[in-house]
């Protein structure tokens, strides 16, 4: 019977941890993303060559943005900068950064 | 013809040619956008899974890029580059036209 309460247990706890690596921490993604807003959190910012404005995150759909980051990691989607960024993420960082910009709504809407 | 006018016919021309290739019809945009709709929605809002993009607010030469990149295959998407590869330069900055005037995306703010 222990042994049975025991294997329960150590399942609960298993699957806990399963569901925690997979959910974003938007708190924890905030911060991760200080970087992000030094092009992302400037208005009609540039991108410099070829030159197109910066993409705004804000309210954007949390799977896309993981896939992008994803993309920019493994080269699919080519940009040295973003290629380099996405390198330094792990996956739970990816994960919060997506959480996080998914709630950003307001902001500059211009 | 005077040089002075021939000068000022050519600027003329090359001004109208800048104008017509710049700017996107959001009109013909919407218009354009019905096959665009069933994923991402009339204004963009819509996402019908989460590995689709919101498309409202997005910056005009953004997604201007993003199409032409799907186009050309240079960004991979089974279902984008089929979508992609029947436009025109035309219809491409008409779509991004109709999207990018909707409300919709926002550009983070760190005081928040």
């Amino acid at each position: 019977m222990t042994k049975r309460i025991l294997s329960v247990f150590f399942i609960v706890m298993l699957s806990q941890a399963v569901f925690a690596q997979n959910e974003g921490d938007p708190e924890r993604g905030r911060i991760i993303a200080y970087t992000c807003f030094g092009c992302h959190g400037v208005p009609h910012q540039k991108n410099v060559y070829p030159t197109y404005s910066v993409p705004k995150l804000g309210g954007q759909t949390e799977g896309y943005l993981i896939s992008s980051l994803q993309a920019y990691q493994r080269g699919d989607r080519k940009h040295p900068t973003m290629h380099a960024q996405a390198n330094t993420l792990t996956d739970q960082d990816i994960r919060d950064i997506a959480s996080y910009f998914v709630t950003v709504h307001k902001g500059d809407e211009s | 013809m005077s040089l002075s006018r021939t000068i000022l016919l050519a600027f003329f021309i090359g001004t109208l040619s800048t104008a017509a290739t710049a700017a996107g019809d959001k009109g013909r945009g919407l218009e354009k956008s019905k096959v665009c709709q069933a994923c991402h929605g009339e204004d963009g809002n819509l996402a019908v899974d989460d590995q689709t993009p919101i498309l409202a607010g997005q910056y005009a030469d953004y997604l201007i890029h993003a199409l032409k990149d799907y186009r050309s295959g240079e960004r991979v998407n089974a279902v984008m580059n089929g979508f992609a590869g029947d436009l025109s330069d035309q219809d491409i900055e008409d779509l991004a036209a109709w999207y990018s005037s909707q409300k919709g995306l926002a550009t983070p703010s760190l005081s928040e």
